[in-house]
């Protein structure tokens, strides 16, 4: 059932006022270039505003963003993967990927955000879902809508992902 | 508010953000703009495939040997079908607008097999309707030129056409397996 041209237009300007920033951190997740990061960012609002026009309110809206962006991103991923090298790698091969700037030289924030950024670039897309959704504070319920993955599943992802990030960012003393 | 129960969450959270905004009147033009993209990809297409059949049909009207009209025929048809087929398996599309109802895993798997499916089946869609007017063509050719020094010719470059198409052929079920393994991954017991 589709919605009027205005609740579509009303439900992206909220989408976009409550959401906008979390959207760049996704974009930023999935993207490192400037420039094709700004193009995916732009995608993802377009498919966004036109998404709400099936909008049916069967689940949350913050769930409902979530899903177009990862999608569009996950979209963006399958189209940029015949032209990159980098082999993208699951939570488990990426737990045990020991990488050069291990504790102690990731002294401040933005080098400790880039290390993330970098960790997180790495993933398969259904992984960097689940531990996007993770870093925004979402529980395991809401990541299981987003991501489609049952819930021991999202447990286990999460798990992995606490442990993951304890051991690569906490033992160097870089978060404090 | 976000939950935050560790302190990499508020790193992540607390990234500065260029805090892009777009209106909705930008975001309009803007998929204006990409349903344009589209619909010129789609008229640049049609016309490729409007000249290269035209130039078949051109062949075809100077051709005096049967064969060689048919062999043009079968080319023009051929081309045709590719061109049609490439513009329905093309890879700029729109979303579709129930983007927001499936899951990242639906999503994910549905493309990963849309694309294996295109990879996998190129040789009914892309090689094949290829095959009828080249064959056709040789053997007018070798109709109409009996001297076994041009033949050699002919061959040779029979030869390159046959390698050239195992070569798309197999780089193509290469790329359907890794969209295979892809796909498995996703569908193992978790």
């Amino acid at each position: 059932m589709a919605v009027t041209v205005s609740a579509q237009d009303e439900l992206y300007r909220q989408a976009a006022e409550i959401y906008g920033a979390a959207l760049e951190r996704l974009a930023r997740a999935y993207e490192a270039d400037v420039d094709l990061r700004r193009d995916l960012l732009q995608e993802i609002h377009v498919a966004l505003w036109r998404s709400f026009n099936r909008f049916d309110g069967r689940c949350s809206l913050r769930t409902w963003v979530y899903r177009v962006a990862h999608n569009i991103a996950a979209s963006h991923v399958i189209s940029q993967r015949r032209t990159r090298a980098q082999t993208l790698v699951g939570l488990e091969e990426l737990e045990n990927i020991e990488d050069a700037q291990s504790g102690p030289t990731a002294v401040d924030r933005s080098h400790a955000l880039n290390r993330l950024l970098e960790l997180i670039q790495r993933l398969k897309p259904l992984d960097r879902n689940v531990i996007l959704a993770y870093l925004e504070g979402m529980d395991a319920t809401e990541i299981g809508e987003i991501s489609g993955l049952s819930a021991s599943n999202v447990a286990t992802k999460i798990h992995r992902i606490k442990h993951m990030l304890s051991r690569k960012f906490q033992q160097g003393g870089s978060e404090s | 508010m976000n939950e935050v129960e560790n302190p990499v969450q508020k790193l992540w959270q607390e990234q500065p953000v260029e805090g892009i905004k777009m209106s909705v009147d930008e975001i309009r033009r803007r998929a204006g703009r990409f349903e344009r993209r589209i619909a010129r990809r789609n008229r640049r297409e049609t016309v490729a495939c409007v000249l290269v059949s035209g130039l078949f049909v051109y062949f075809l009207i100077g051709a005096h040997d049967v064969l060689f009209r048919i062999a043009y025929g079968l080319f023009g048809a051929g081309m045709i079908w590719v061109a049609v087929q490439l513009q329905r398996k093309g890879s700029i599309r729109n979303m579709p607008l129930t983007l927001g109802a499936s899951n990242s895993l639906q999503f994910y798997r549905t493309e990963l097999e849309r694309q294996r499916d295109a990879v996998r089946n190129v040789w009914p869609w892309y090689l094949a309707p290829l095959v009828p007017g080249y064959l056709v063509l040789t053997i007018a050719y070798a109709i109409a030129f009996p001297q076994p020094v041009r033949w050699i010719g002919v061959l040779a470059f029979d030869v390159f056409v046959v390698l050239l198409f195992i070569g798309i052929w197999k780089m193509n079920q290469r790329a359907a397996r890794c969209l295979d393994r892809m796909i498995d991954e996703l569908n193992a017991p978790e």
